[in-house]
């Protein structure tokens, strides 16, 4: 099982869309995925249709007598299960920091549903917490969205120096999100971004209509809009991730 | 973290309506039938369903690949290109992983074809998510029939994680209705309905039998089912679907000749002597291709300890090794499918199943099988203290065909002996067997690499590097085959102690009692 968070320090950047788009590509190619919802907007869990209800809150969830397998609901995408959020999920540090080893405590949730899985896409919030540092202790790979923006690169800086101090043994992905092809500010800031940053995945995911409508639609793109640039883009940016969690 | 498999409903007659009126009032909801098919793949021997899983190919306009495992876990879905024979043929990722690590070198088939007329009927909660959902399958066939034990229709009942309610509830509204769901999913259902095993085919040789049976008719029944495994590989070895195929054949075409051998005044010896002959043929034609098999499918793992540029300069080699395979290939296929090879089968299979054929003077295989399971293992012994560090490998080769005949004795007769004893003594000395087969196979490819580098001596595009990194390949063959021999000596005497033979001769005491 291998397990992938979607994360930025910043907020607006594309991370739920990621996250769930990228589990319904990953789904198709036959993974057996598991979408845990952390951002207590409960975005992933909405578009996947979830009833946005965590029985007992965040503390019954990451509490010492928590079990993860007891929140897991299907989805209409029959290979992508959700663990939902709801609101009571801002007090998601509170909960943890009362457990034996806050940083370690997700992934000790997950070990249960380790064989039952290929592929955890946990969805974070926006923000370095307690909460953050229990993702960076449960995930293989930070997949950070990274929008063409002045202040993006110090933003990645950030997060990988806090790695790197922190001696954090988790890999990151940056993947540029939000792109809009037509504006020169974006073309320039992304071919700074490339230079700056090698490793972000080749695909640049669209600023696009189709993403937009998932809200509307509550789908992932490649269910309403299966031709779209956003779903080829997904499917090729799921393409690169894969390639880097089962190397062939 | 468990996920409830489908479970099916079947009726044999107008029923359905019934069925769909019930789920319309519990608010289940779906658009019309459409077309639908459905294979159970696995490979030809069950691997797949021997690991707990179960792989189908669904079909209603566009393909998905279905993965369930035994243990619980989610089932993986899969947009499929096309019908995969090979794991290369699903998409790449975990699913492709995890059907690569159970069917190794064999192909997948379709074990089981069911088509049908299929609507899916949801129910969905208020945020339009389906709760659960049916497939109602109707005009059903299996594998191409309608057949008799084919149920008019079938409603296979999937729930989602988090609502098991629901399908809990739908279940006991069916009751209401007097249906009892069928076991497991459609495909369990129907194959179990209409007699189709699911498990692939199994190539043992060992066939139930008391010691007190007659000898004759035990010796028949062993052929029989050999004979049987050969017929069930013969289309596989001559499409090469896979090799393993050839790989089956053959090992059976050597059970068989091993039987025959041991045969001596148990069978007729007209008979006896004449299929001798014939599977000694067919023995002969299915050698060349499977050592080009064995050396092709093994190449990687031969030059793996080889630079990078010997490796590339080999590449002239395994394609050359490769174009023999294919013409060694379609040599044997021609010969299989040849009136010849037919007749002879035919008759085989007509005096192994002539109710005529019945010993004058009956005698028990008990006593039979231990006379000659103690032979060969007397021979085995015999020829295996022989061996010093100086004897010429042939002996070696000699050594491995004796606990060949052995092995198969053990097998094929293996219903008259302890499970659990007979596969401990068989287990040591396969250990033997897999020092003296490497060994064998090191000597043979060797042969092969000397020849192969006298015909491509003077080949357009073979130059010194390609010939030198024949040698590197030769010496690197030789330094196993060396090795294997060096280990020799420790592997036989691990088969040749007190215990092991004690635990031989307490497997036959029983029969050579009788």
């Amino acid at each position: 099982m291998k397990v992938v968070a979607t994360y930025s320090i910043k907020g607006g950047v594309g991370k739920t869309s990621t996250a769930v788009n990228l589990a319904f590509e990953a789904a198709r190619t036959g993974a057996r995925v598991l979408v845990w919802d952390l951002d207590p907007q409960g975005a992933a869990t909405y578009l996947f249709r979830v009833k946005p209800k965590v029985r007992g809150g965040s503390k019954r969830l990451v509490g010492a007598d928590g079990e993860l397998a007891a929140h897991i609901r299907g989805s209409d995408l029959s290979p992508v299960h959700v663990v939902p959020a709801d609101f009571s999920l801002r007090h998601l540090d509170v909960h943890l920091e009362r457990t034996k080893r806050p940083t370690e405590r997700l992934a000790r949730l997950l070990e249960p549903v380790e064989r039952s899985y290929d592929l955890v896409l946990l969805d974070c919030p926006p923000s370095i917490s307690l909460a953050s540092e229990s993702v960076f202790g449960a995930a293989d790979h930070l997949l950070v969205p990274v929008v063409p923006a002045t202040l993006a690169s110090r933003t990645l800086a950030q997060l990988t120096t806090f790695l790197r101090d922190e001696q954090l043994p988790v890999g990151v992905l940056p993947l540029l999100s939000m792109v809009d092809q037509r504006r020169k500010l974006h073309r320039d800031l992304t071919e700074d971004l490339r230079r700056t940053w090698p490793q972000l995945l080749p695909t640049a995911i669209p600023s696009a209509a189709a993403v937009e409508r998932m809200g509307e639609q509550r789908a992932p793109v490649g269910v309403f809009a299966p031709t779209s640039a956003a779903t080829q883009r997904y499917r090729a940016a799921w393409g690169e991730v894969a390639a880097v969690l089962w190397p062939a | 973290m468990s996920v409830r498999r489908p479970t099916t409903f079947t009726g044999t007659d107008g029923s359905v309506t019934a069925v769909v009126d019930a789920l319309s009032t519990m608010g289940f909801e779906g658009a019309d039938a459409g077309p639908h098919s459905r294979s159970v793949l696995d490979t030809f021997d069950g691997r797949l369903h021997a690991a707990g899983l179960r792989l189908e190919l669904h079909d209603d306009g566009g393909r998905a690949l279905v993965l369930w495992s035994g243990d619980g876990s989610p089932p993986a879905h899969a947009v499929a290109d096309v019908a995969p024979v090979w794991p290369a043929d699903v998409p790449a990722g975990p699913l492709r992983q995890r059907i690569a690590e159970v069917t190794k070198e064999r192909a997948l088939l379709p074990l089981l074809e069911i088509s049908s007329q299929r609507r899916v009927l949801r129910r969905l909660d208020r945020r339009g998510k389906a709760v659960a959902s049916v497939e109602v399958h109707e005009r059903l066939e299996v594998d191409g029939a309608i057949g008799a034990h084919v149920p008019a229709w079938a409603a296979e009942v999937h729930a989602v994680v988090g609502h098991e309610d629901v399908v809990e509830l739908l279940g006991t509204r069916l009751a209401m209705l007097g249906l009892t769901p069928a076991r497991g999913d459609l495909s369990s259902s129907l194959a179990e309905l209409t007699g189709r095993p699911l498990g692939g085919r199994s190539s043992s040789p060992t066939v139930p039998m008391d010691a007190a049976d007659d000898a004759l008719a035990s010796f028949r029944r062993v052929l029989l089912n050999l004979y049987e495994t050969i017929e069930q590989n013969l289309p596989g070895t001559v499409d090469d679907t896979d090799p393993e195929f050839l790989h089956e054949l053959r090992v059976a075409v050597r059970r068989t000749r091993s039987v025959l051998a041991e045969g001596r005044n148990v069978l007729p010896d007209d008979t006896r002597q004449h299929f001798r002959e014939v599977f000694s043929e067919i023995g002969q034609v299915t050698g060349p291709p499977r050592d080009l098999d064995v050396y092709v499918l093994g190449w990687a793992e031969q030059v793996a300890g080889l630079s990078d540029a010997d490796i590339t300069a080999l590449e002239a080699v395994r394609e050359e090794l490769e174009r023999r395979r294919v013409a060694a290939k379609a040599e044997l296929a021609r010969s299989l499918r040849s009136a010849t090879t037919a007749a002879a089968f035919e008759a085989w299979r007509s005096w192994l199943t002539d109710l005529d054929v019945v010993a004058e003077q009956p005698a028990p295989i008990g006593p039979v099988v231990a006379a000659r399971i103690a032979r060969a293992q007397r021979k085995v012994l015999r020829d295996g203290r022989a061996i010093t560090p100086a004897s010429h490998p042939e002996r070696l080769h000699d050594l491995r065909k004796d606990a060949k005949k052995l092995r198969y004795l053990l097998e094929c007769f293996g219903g008259l002996l302890p499970t659990k004893g007979r596969k401990a003594f068989v287990g040591q000395l396969k250990a033997l067997q897999d020092n003296l087969g490497e060994h064998q196979d090191a000597e043979v490819q060797m042969a092969q690499l000397r020849t192969l580098a006298h015909d491509l001596r003077d080949a357009p595009g073979v130059d010194t590097d390609v010939l030198l990194a024949i040698g590197r390949l030769g010496e690197q063959l030789d330094r196993r085959r060396s090795s294997e021999r060096a280990a020799f000596a420790d592997r036989f005497a691990a088969y040749d102690t007190k215990p092991n033979r004690r635990a031989l001769d307490d497997l036959l005491a029983p029969l050579a009692q009788r």
